[in-house]
């Protein structure tokens, strides 16, 4: 996975962007404000429905993508996530809500911004549920330093070692880590300039005992049918979040991983959502977005690309 | 067995007069049929290409669901086209029925799509890894 992967799937998306906003269908939104339109060549008066109330919402939301996607997985002996199944799960009620996993209390609403106390799963974790294990053979240089042979398999039953190499292939395998539960407040903000959020989380389970505090900014441009989202997003990870996840600890290190304390630091993302609406519940999806480790982070000897791309393209239904 | 064949017979000329009797099947197509409303609008300005077609000849109007009047009749044809110009803020139909009747010939449901909320809670992203739509 590299960042020309990216570039491709951003100018697959923009490219889609530019002709649907090009094709755009002949109606048009409309503010409160603007007066009914009558076309005086055609053969019969316009007409204006009366405004009435907008319908309420439903507190419930359910949705699912079917489609292709991938998450690239940075972490070395690692595969990549693959997204066939996106579901979207959300309640929201007076002042509690669940959105996808997040369980969140509405504490202020107003004209400005609206503040919520959310606890959530950080999502960190997910990328040590799929990795490998690799066996090393290891030969003695000059030096007396051990230097790895890679891509070794896993030996049948005895190694059959040569001269130069020790007797017993050594297990390479990223560290377990676990789920962390975090608690933090997050403040929307939301307008015609766009929708920004403010969020900063800590572990309330003991697992990473760190925090992260992060913004994010996105504008959504509805033409005819089609939608296109792109977001920018900047998160602070803490050191202590930062070492937890992608340090290596004194005692899981060994001769096939070298201890390593990862730092705190900023990663930053880009992000583009594009949809292109068949009916009222069904649309055609087009994602992708690129996240930056932070140098700390990608340094380590258990990371091995220093980004995270997503993508996906389905078809999305919200009943 | 000639009375079974005639009752038969009579049966089936009775069926096919019934079936003369009812109204020609009318096709109405619509375009387009979904209206997208974002948060910063209220409602679409749509220029709706409409148009039917009906095996045999016969009289139509065309109905929208908020006005009272029919929008156009068409005499006694085969086929009508319409470009209609309407303000759209929620679902509605458009259909056809003969100028005096009651019986819908052909109906098209338009229908509207907000995609935005006013509640800013059902607009937040999540930053989960699985989270891609």
């Amino acid at each position: 996975m590299n960042i020309p992967r990216l570039q491709q799937l951003l100018a697959v998306a923009a490219l889609w962007s530019w002709s649907q906003l090009v094709c755009a269908q002949t109606e048009t939104p409309s503010t409160p404000s603007t007066p009914p339109i009558s076309d005086a060549a055609l053969p019969a008066p316009a007409s204006v429905t009366p405004t009435r109330p907008l319908p309420k919402e439903r507190n419930w939301r359910f949705g699912v993508g079917l489609g292709y996607g991938m998450r690239t997985n940075p972490l070395v002996l690692s595969d990549d996530i693959p997204v066939i199944v996106d579901l979207d799960i959300a309640w929201f009620g007076k002042r509690w809500f669940f959105d996808n996993f997040d369980l969140g209390f509405q504490l202020a609403d107003n004209r400005i911004f609206t503040a919520n106390a959310v606890a959530r799963v950080n999502s960190d974790r997910v990328f040590f549920g799929k990795t490998n294990i690799r066996y090393v053979n290891f030969t003695i240089a000059a030096g007396g330093d051990k230097l790895p042979i890679v891509d070794t398999p896993p030996p049948p039953g005895r190694p059959d070692s040569g001269p130069s190499f020790e007797q017993e292939p050594q297990e390479l395998r990223v560290p377990d880590r676990d789920y962390a539960v975090e608690l933090g407040l997050e403040m929307l903000f939301g307008g015609e300039w766009g929708q920004a959020t403010l969020r900063g989380f800590h572990d309330v389970s003991q697992t990473h005992e760190g925090f992260e505090i992060s913004a994010d900014y996105s504008y959504r441009w509805t033409r005819g049918r089609f939608s296109i989202s792109p977001t920018v997003g900047l998160a602070y990870k803490s050191d202590d979040l930062s070492d937890y996840y992608w340090g290596v600890n004194p005692e899981e290190a060994g001769v096939t991983l070298q201890p390593y304390e990862a730092d705190g630091g900023v990663d930053w993302e880009v992000g583009l959502r594009t949809s292109y609406y068949l009916t009222k519940s069904v649309r055609l999806a087009i994602s992708a977005d690129y996240e930056r480790l932070h140098d700390s982070v990608a340094s380590s000897p258990i990371v091995a690309e220093d980004h995270v791309l997503g993508y996906f393209a389905g078809v999305a239904w919200q009943f | 067995m000639r009375t079974w064949l005639t009752l038969l017979l009579a049966t089936g000329f009775a069926a096919n007069t019934a079936a003369g009797a009812e109204p020609p099947p009318v096709r109405l197509i619509v375009k387009p049929l979904l209206c997208v409303v974002d948060k910063a609008a209220d409602s679409c300005n749509v220029l709706f290409d409409i148009r039917w077609k009906s095996v045999l000849p016969g009289e139509y109007c065309l109905n929208d669901e908020s006005v009272a009047e029919p929008l156009r009749c068409w005499p006694r044809s085969l086929t009508g086209e319409l470009r209609h110009r309407r303000e759209v803020s929620e679902d509605f139909v458009f259909w056809l029925a003969p100028p005096a009747g009651v019986e819908r010939a052909a109906e098209v449901k338009v229908e509207v799509l907000r995609v935005g909320s006013d509640d800013r809670r059902r607009e937040r992203r999540t930053r989960h890894v699985w989270d891609v739509l």
